[in-house]
């Protein structure tokens, strides 16, 4: 298989990525990580790395200490002296006293190289992250170098070997990716025999729970063995080096064998051993490898593609790339797959067979082997797991097996009695196909199971019952057992054929289901003009199709804030709003089963778009016991992208609205300072000049003393009324406008207001009209009074010289007060505007002093009220206008009805 | 010349030079206070006629300086403030003052209001028994209404209420104060009471109920019966 790459001298682009990943060239710099590895602890890595940092600092770099250990060590602590030191984050867990390296203090400093001791170590439990590992994967993130310290045993992949030579498990664990992605890797190195010396004379420190294990763990025997495995991964990675540095010149071959290794792993108990098998001979070939699940829709259960994916993400840690394919012809997809990747050796578990297969001697590793031809394929034997060590894999809780039995047995029953009947009355040649509609029945109801179990029934049942001698399982005639054997062929035969069809019509239907309701979901997304409805149609969805609690979280003013939860009492606590927010800072999944912060309760996802992320998606699964299906993680995925969307469409109209809305304010802010500056200074124009002209003039004539003392009282209460109105209107807009629900007497509040407007502006009468019995609404008298005042002042002030007219009266369920003048009239184009705040009738030279702002106050108080108000032109006879105000009358309490 | 004297309590200078000389043209003496413990310390001691209280005091809280004046006195008050909050005067009322009236306010209307409250209070010393105002005639020993001279027919709770009115003739009473004292501390809130029985009352007594002129409404405070003839 030719690789175009062979052929091609330009330098590899994937050779070239890793390099710039690695040495912080890309985009946004990365931080460069130097790891000191050790075989042992003792070998004096963390004296070894400060000597180093020490060297730095004297050249001048900014070196800080995140966190090292001395254990009281005089040379060890003789080297910090002179570096700075962070302070430890200080918690208390259960009423222990805890330190813990401090992540966002380091963030914060931003030195050129932080010092982190004990890369494996496991962080107290509410730390950010659980291991130390994923906080120095954070740093270098944000483009800090850092300096860390390893020990070989703590490497993922090494993880049982070790416990294997050393017969100690190892718990803390560090992916092998963090050594492959360092920059460099420097081996700290003595000889066992040294460190056993160091040992006995006291000069390393062990934690006291190691010190038990010292006498088994420190043998010559194991650190020498130790010391090899550290020895060959740094070998290894030199020779990767080389390997990359003759890619990215292109310099052409020999490349060295270039071996590409797949692991193809199922459900099964075996898959996690593979894994680390595979990895342990990829490294040791020093060859990629990739980790392939086979999803075969019409047999897999969704635990078993849990346990898939479990034990993917333990080869992803392990450094393999990871794929899944779905395929209902597993070699043919699965060998297509690996000749497109370049694949030389598969390996695979002798237990990867279906069971038709086995019955057959046709393992789905048979197959391949047969297929594969050119390629090696390594057949696993599946070994019974150590004890030991903690299981990954859990046994699948057998559900509607006791179904499918229990099925398999009443329709056998009712075979054998249809039988029995049925060869009373007549006699058939052979009452197997009876038996055959049983089997048939389980496998279109209930699957290939179901039909399995009744065919080996009816095998039995059509023996035991029809068979001479009948009631006995022995066979008389040969051809009757060769007949027997037929039926039991065919019947597992056609029972497992349906059953398969009618899984696989059943895993369609689901898929199809799924399918559906995201559609429907995108339908209701794209109909929801509010923020609101998209994120409550968020959260019913996850919910709907998930079960479980779903919450949304938005930023809003510098905080992150629940918007929408289903069920509605849903609430987040502040270590989980924590997580949400790494959510929404990073764009990474955080919380529940994830990387960052797994002991809340809620995953959050961030709900992102290309621009920004809009929101977090909380979801607190039913079963936390689980990691999710990938048939939910796709669902909720599915949904994230959609609402992303959805709410990044319905901000962006929000924003244009506000915006317009903003440039409204604007306008009417101008309309309020031309009106200010033109209706307050008028009057006050005349006040002062008045005044001034009195004091000054001394012997002015009495008649013209009074006209400029009347000028004086008038102006003051033209301006009286204009703040008044300003005052009004602003209690209306600030909300500050409290309305009553009392009985309102409306010709009694009508009165009140013909009356004041005649005190205070005297010789404007108006026609009163009322209806005898008018209705009582339920409201606020005073703001009605106000209403009625504001509707007759603007009548005359607008109405010229005619006359104002007022009228109430009864109209269907409404009390209806209409004010009529005989002005001008309204443009029809204007009878909506008349309403709005600082408009005034007529242009801006011919205007009647004012504020324009009765009537839009009454329409706020109306409103306010719950009722109507709207104007009409002409009134009568083409001139006038009519304003009507509709308020719903109320009925009185039936004690009261009587009286009135 | 009235000689009375009237306490004014406001710490605007240009409201009390204003009313120092309105007042003073209008035969009153004036008393000027400009803090509230100043205008206790005076309401007791100088022992005004009348008192135009004023609610943004530097100091104190009008409504306070009300409490504790109507704690020792029944001296006429009439409040005077800028505050145009219907909470603001039914407060006042409620606790107390004569009369209420907002800022900015014309001076003959001030002088009117004070003039009822200092004969009211001149009234008071001796318990009213009959009421007369144009043709209505209300005996309040014997529980009886005359119109020119002809029996009007009350309900209990009709006469009550006018009673109440009529007692307080020229000055405002407020919804909480007639439905306390007609229909029980129990129905303070219950203006649908009100609504319908004045409605029913006016019916009765006014010359003209479109046009009344006997009972006044005071929006959003009470009702205010007319000044009697007596």
């Amino acid at each position: 298989m030719a690789d175009p790459r062979d052929n091609d001298k330009r330098p590899d682009p994937d050779a070239l990525l890793a390099l710039s990943d690695r040495e912080g060239r890309g985009d946004a710099r990365r931080g460069r990580l130097k790891i000191f590895l050790g075989a042992a602890p003792g070998v004096g890595k963390t004296f070894a790395m400060l000597q180093a940092a020490v060297r730095l600092q004297d050249e001048g770099q900014d070196v800080v200490i995140g966190l090292v250990e001395t254990h009281g060590r005089a040379e060890t602590e003789a080297l910090i002296g002179g570096l700075e030191v962070l302070p430890r984050r200080k918690m208390t867990y259960r009423g222990v006293d805890l330190e813990e390296f401090d992540i966002d203090a380091a963030l914060a400093r931003r030195p050129g190289l932080l010092v982190v001791d004990e890369l494996a170590h496991t962080n107290a439990p509410d730390s950010r992250h659980p291991k130390r590992w994923q906080d120095v994967k954070e740093l270098l993130g944000a483009g800090i170098d850092v300096w860390t310290a390893l020990n070989i045993q703590h490497l993922e992949s090494l993880a049982d070997v070790v416990s294997n030579i050393t017969g100690i498990s190892v718990r803390e664990t560090v992916p092998d990716t963090i050594l492959r992605t360092a920059s460099d890797v420097v081996l700290v190195d003595i000889t066992p025999d040294e460190l056993i010396a160091r040992l006995n004379a006291g000069k390393v420190y062990l934690p006291e729970t190691a010190r038990r294990a010292t006498d088994n763990f420190f043998t010559t025997r194991n650190l020498t063995a130790l010391r090899e495995l550290a020895l060959r991964q740094t070998a290894d990675r030199v020779d990767d080096q080389m390997t990359e540095f003759l890619r990215q010149k292109a310099i052409e071959g020999p490349w060295g064998a270039s071996e590409r290794l797949l692991a193809c792993i199922g459900p099964d108990k075996a898959s996690e051993l593979l894994v680390r098998k595979t990895s342990r001979l990829a490294n040791s070939l020093n060859a990629s490898w990739i980790a392939v699940h086979v999803a075969q829709p019409d047999r897999d259960s969704p635990d078993a593609d849990r346990r898939s994916a479990e034990i993917l993400k333990l080869a992803e840690t392990l450094g393999a790339e990871t794929v899944r394919l779905t395929s209902s012809d597993f070699t043919t997809d699965l060998l297509r797959f690996v000749r497109k990747e370049n694949v030389t050796q598969i390996l695979i578990g002798r237990s990867r067979a279906g069971a038709l297969g086995h019955l057959f001697g046709r393992s789905l590793s048979d197959q391949l082997v047969r297929k594969a031809r050119d390629i090696g394929v390594h057949v696993v034997p599946a070994v019974e797991e150590d004890a030991a060590r903690p299981k990954l894999w859990r046994a699948p809780p057998r559900t509607g097996l006791g179904r499918d039995a229990f099925a398999a047995l009443v329709s056998t029953a009712g075979a054998v009695l249809v039988g029995m009947v049925a060869s009373h009355f007549l006699k058939l040649p052979n009452l197997s196909m009876v038996f055959l509609v049983a089997v048939l029945g389980c496998a279109a109801s209930l699957g290939t199971r179901a039909a399995v179990f009744a065919a080996l029934l009816s095998f039995v049942a059509y023996n035991f019952f029809f068979i001479e001698p009948i009631y006995n399982l022995s066979i008389a005639k040969p051809h009757e057992l060769f007949a027997l054997l037929i039926f039991l062929f065919v019947a597992v035969l056609t029972g497992s054929l349906t059953g398969r069809v009618r899984d696989q019509a059943q895993t369609a239907l689901n898929r199809t289901l799924a399918t559906q309701a995201l559609f429907e979901f995108s339908g209701k997304l794209s109909a929801a003009s509010t923020s609101e409805a998209v994120l409550w149609a968020t959260v019913t969805q996850v919910h709907a199709i998930l079960g479980g609690k779903a919450i949304l979280l938005m930023p809003s003013d510098q905080e992150l804030a629940a918007l929408a939860a289903w069920p509605p009492d849903t609430l987040v606590d502040p270590a989980e709003l924590t997580a949400a927010r790494w959510a929404l800072d990073k764009a990474e999944v955080a919380g529940w089963q994830t990387a960052t912060l797994p002991a809340v309760r809620y995953r959050f996802q961030p709900l992102s778009t290309p621009r920004r992320v809009v929101a977090v998606l909380g979801y607190e699964p039913l079963d936390k016991t689980h990691p999710l299906t990938p048939d939910a993680e796709l669902s909720l995925n599915a949904i994230a992208e959609q609402a992303a969307v959805a709410i990044d469409r319905v901000q962006l109209v929000d924003d244009a609205v506000k915006a317009a809305a903003f440039q409204e304010n604007e306008n009417v802010r101008d309309a309020l300072l031309s009106s200010l500056s033109h209706d307050l200074r008028t009057p006050l124009a005349s006040i002062i000049g008045a005044a001034s002209t009195l004091r000054q003039v001394h012997d002015l004539p009495a008649d013209q003393r009074q006209d400029l003392l009347l000028t004086i009282d008038q102006e003051a209460g033209r301006l009286s009324r204009f703040v008044g109105n300003l005052l009004d209107m602003s209690r209306i807009e600030s909300g500050a406008v409290k309305v009553k629900r009392d009985w309102v007497d409306v010709a009694d509040a009508i009165r009140s207001a013909v009356e004041r407007l005649l005190t205070s502006q005297p010789g404007r009468a108006t026609r009163v009209s009322i209806a005898p019995t008018l209705s009582f609404i339920r409201g606020d008298q005073e703001l009605l009074m106000q209403i009625v005042y504001n509707l007759l002042d603007n009548a005359h002030k607008y109405g010229g010289e005619g006359e104002v007219s007022i009228h109430a009266r009864d109209e269907g369920k409404d009390v209806v007060i209409s004010v009529t003048d005989e002005g001008p009239g309204i443009k029809p184009a204007d009878l909506e505007r008349v309403f709005e705040k600082f408009y005034r009738a007529g242009g801006a030279d011919r205007r009647k002093p004012g504020t324009g702002l009765g009537l839009s106050i009454c329409r706020g108080l109306v409103a306010a009220m719950g009722g109507t108000i709207k104007a009409e032109s002409p009134a009568q006879r083409r001139r006038g206008t009519r304003i009507v105000v509709r308020l719903p009358a109320a009925e009185l309490p039936p004690d009261m009805r009587g009286q009135a | 010349m009235t000689g009375l004297r009237v306490l004014v309590i406001d710490d605007e200078p240009q409201i009390q030079s204003l009313l120092r000389i309105a007042l003073g043209s209008a035969g009153y003496e004036v008393l000027p206070a400009t803090t509230g413990r100043d205008a206790i310390r005076l309401a007791a001691s100088a022992a005004p006629d009348a008192i135009i209280l004023d609610l943004g005091l530097p100091d104190l809280d009008g409504k306070e300086v009300l409490r504790d004046i109507r704690a020792f006195s029944k001296v006429p008050i009439i409040v005077l403030s800028a505050r145009d909050r219907e909470s603001e005067k039914v407060a006042a009322l409620d606790l107390g003052a004569d009369d209420y009236m907002e800022k900015p306010f014309g001076m003959g209307e001030l002088l009117a209001r004070l003039r009822t409250a200092a004969r009211h209070a001149a009234r008071a010393a001796g318990m009213v028994t009959r009421v007369e105002i144009g043709d209505l005639v209300i005996d309040l020993d014997k529980r009886l209404v005359l119109r020119a001279g002809v029996q009007v027919r009350l309900t209990p709770k009709e006469y009550d209420l006018l009673a109440i009115l009529a007692r307080n003739a020229g000055r405002v009473v407020t919804h909480r104060q007639i439905l306390t004292a007609v229909w029980g501390p129990a129905h303070h809130d219950d203006t649908q009471y009100l609504r319908v029985f004045i409605g029913q009352l006016r019916s009765k007594i006014e010359p003209d109920p479109n046009q009344p002129t006997l009972i006044r409404t005071e929006p959003g405070a009470g009702y205010r019966f007319a000044e009697t003839d007596t």
